[in-house]
């Protein structure tokens, strides 16, 4: 609170510690999340291979797939996972950024939320880098997956990865202040996938259903994202980035709030 | 130098916790290595992690006019699941080393002397492994002020000298806040003594004072100690066996604290000293354990 280092041998500036503390814990983050797990890299870009392999099998065995107007169902569904994916591994590995990293609060230079910007900037370059080798794959199979309209693609990436900086942000505070918070979180991993029109596009459901769904703002995101990529596809009427960036906004202003009143707390975990 | 105002710290474990540290001023002038004494729980630690500002107080500030390490000891600064190297490259870097990181590492391999375990996670390593890394660590910084919470307490003999001979050579450029039951190490490296007793620091300009102080009020609760004696045969089973391990505990300090005094240069007068302790320890360690064999004994011939 009021301590301060006042020192004539030449005190860094507060931004020179932070950024130093960055540095050193993006480094360390890298390499234990490509390096440390076995076969990490592999697995970076086999899971959502396999994961959308999967999708597409039960999607093509329960049904037909050409409900979505404007765009080819294999595309549309790898764009909906990317981004998916982007907003909940950002919320997932700020689930566990604190508790892993207790035992570096002992340097006073790093702060309960410097792991958890950190892991959130990783896991976003790390997924934008697999899109990027999705979206090359696909073009060398003769897929259409190039963006149509490419800064609006970019525009609703970054999107979609403000929104998993905030609901990280939230949920690494209260996820390690209340263990129960995070069982809940994992546990509306599914059906979220599901009602952010991920897997099945909203588009076919009765308006009274829509009116609820358009609440969750990954919908309003998705929806825009696959629009960038497709120029004729028709989004979820009512998608707007609007209500997304109040979403994106009010989250990261919560975080940032909880994180600086629990400040000690977490430390003191 | 560093300020200490009005400083008021307690943790909120229980309903009513009391302060383990209440209105504590104190000014550390620069140059002046200090010694923290205290009973266990008297809030050495806790003083001492406000300091190095691990921890927040509740009310009141600590001011710092110089580079302050973290408190070397025990107490984690590492990740367990990355390897030695890993987290002293991450230390290096928080600090700001940019490209003095490989030589700090090269020093700290050297220091800790804990050969290929150096490139192994650290929940492989033993306590003493992870105070020399930690030792090491913090020696290739050049803080102003080193805190340290019984940093040389674990590892072994050659550790401990060579830990001290380091802290010996920094005498000069930087100084020491040591918390430590070992009073030859006080006496060797501090000069000046802070005696922590009910949430109140006591400032001694010469640790000697500090250490009376504190021999003085733990002394006088010694003298209850033959009034327990006759109490043994009065408590319970359960109870001798705490006690008898406490005793052990006890006479297992006294025992070790005994081998870091056989040294040359510690006069031997201060050597008699701890080799009377020791075996009050072990004269009392004994006595417990002859009770409990007799009332073992006892209940047999009752069955």
């Amino acid at each position: 609170m009021a301590e301060q280092q006042l020192n004539s041998g030449g005190a860094r500036s507060a931004w020179a510690v932070t950024f130093s503390v960055w540095y050193a814990m993006f480094m360390r983050e890298a390499i234990s999340r490509t390096m440390a797990d076995r076969m990490g890299w592999f697995w970076m870009i086999a899971e959502p291979v396999a994961f959308t392999s999967v999708m597409i099998g039960i999607r093509s065995f329960i049904r037909g797939d050409r409900m979505i107007v404007g765009a080819d169902f294999i595309p549309w569904m790898i764009v909906g996972l990317m981004g998916f994916f982007l907003i909940r591994e950002g919320m997932m590995r700020g689930l566990g950024a604190i508790t892993a990293n207790q035992a570096l609060f002992a340097y006073r230079q790093v702060q309960p939320i410097d792991p958890v910007l950190v892991r959130n900037f990783l896991e976003g370059m790390l997924r934008t880098f697999v899109f990027m080798l999705f979206i090359v794959g696909a073009q060398m199979l003769d897929m259409e997956l190039f963006p149509d309209d490419a800064l609006q693609a970019m525009a609703g990436w970054l999107s979609l990865w403000a929104l998993g900086l905030g609901l990280g942000l939230i949920v690494s505070v209260l996820g390690t202040l209340v263990a129960e918070v995070s069982i809940v979180v994992r546990m509306i991993n599914m059906p979220l996938l599901i009602l952010s029109g991920v897997i099945f596009p909203l588009n076919h459901l009765p308006h009274w259903a829509l009116e609820y769904l358009m609440l969750n703002p990954i919908v309003h995101g998705l929806e825009s994202l696959r629009h960038a990529f497709f120029d004729g596809y028709h989004v979820v009427h009512g998608t707007s980035m609007t209500y997304f960036w109040m979403w994106a906004l009010s989250t990261i202003a919560l975080g940032l709030i909880l994180h600086l009143r629990f400040r000690d707390k977490l430390k003191a975990k | 130098m560093i300020e200490i105002r009005h400083l008021f710290k307690r943790y909120h474990n229980h309903q009513d916790s009391d302060w383990v540290l209440k209105d504590i001023n104190l000014m550390i002038p620069e140059g002046i290595s200090v010694g923290l004494l205290g009973r266990n729980g008297a809030g050495k630690s806790t003083l001492l992690r406000l300091i190095a500002g691990m921890d927040t107080p509740e009310r009141g500030e600590i001011i710092r006019y110089a580079r302050v390490s973290w408190p070397i000891g025990l107490s984690g600064g590492f990740q367990n699941s990355m390897t030695g190297r890993q987290n002293v490259k991450f230390v290096a870097r928080v600090h700001g080393a940019g490209l003095d990181v490989q030589r700090i590492i090269d020093d700290v391999e050297a220091f800790a002397e804990i050969g290929s375990a150096f490139d192994d996670p650290i929940r492989t390593y033993s306590s003493g492994m992870r105070a020399r890394l930690n030792f090491g660590l913090s020696l290739a910084f050049d803080f102003d002020v080193y805190l340290s919470d019984e940093a040389t307490a674990v590892g072994d003999r050659a550790f401990r000298a060579k830990a001290t001979k380091a802290f010996k050579d920094k005498i000069g450029e930087a100084c020491l806040i040591m918390v430590s039951h070992s009073e030859g190490i006080l006496r060797d490296l501090c000069q000046s003594g802070i005696y922590l007793k009910d949430g109140q620091a006591l400032w001694y300009d010469d640790i000697d004072d500090a250490i009376k102080a504190y021999h003085a009020d733990t002394d006088s609760s010694h003298d209850n100690q033959p009034e327990a004696f006759e109490d043994l045969a009065s408590l319970s089973l359960q109870q001798l066996h705490t006690l008898r391990l406490e005793r052990k505990q006890a006479f297992e300090k006294a025992r070790q604290e005994m081998e870091a005094a056989q040294k040359p240069d510690i006069p031997t007068s201060e050597r008699k000293a701890y080799g009377s302790a020791f075996r009050v320890a072990r004269e009392q360690w004994h006595t417990v354990i002859m009770a409990i064999q007799k009332r073992q004994a006892d209940k047999e011939t009752d069955t």
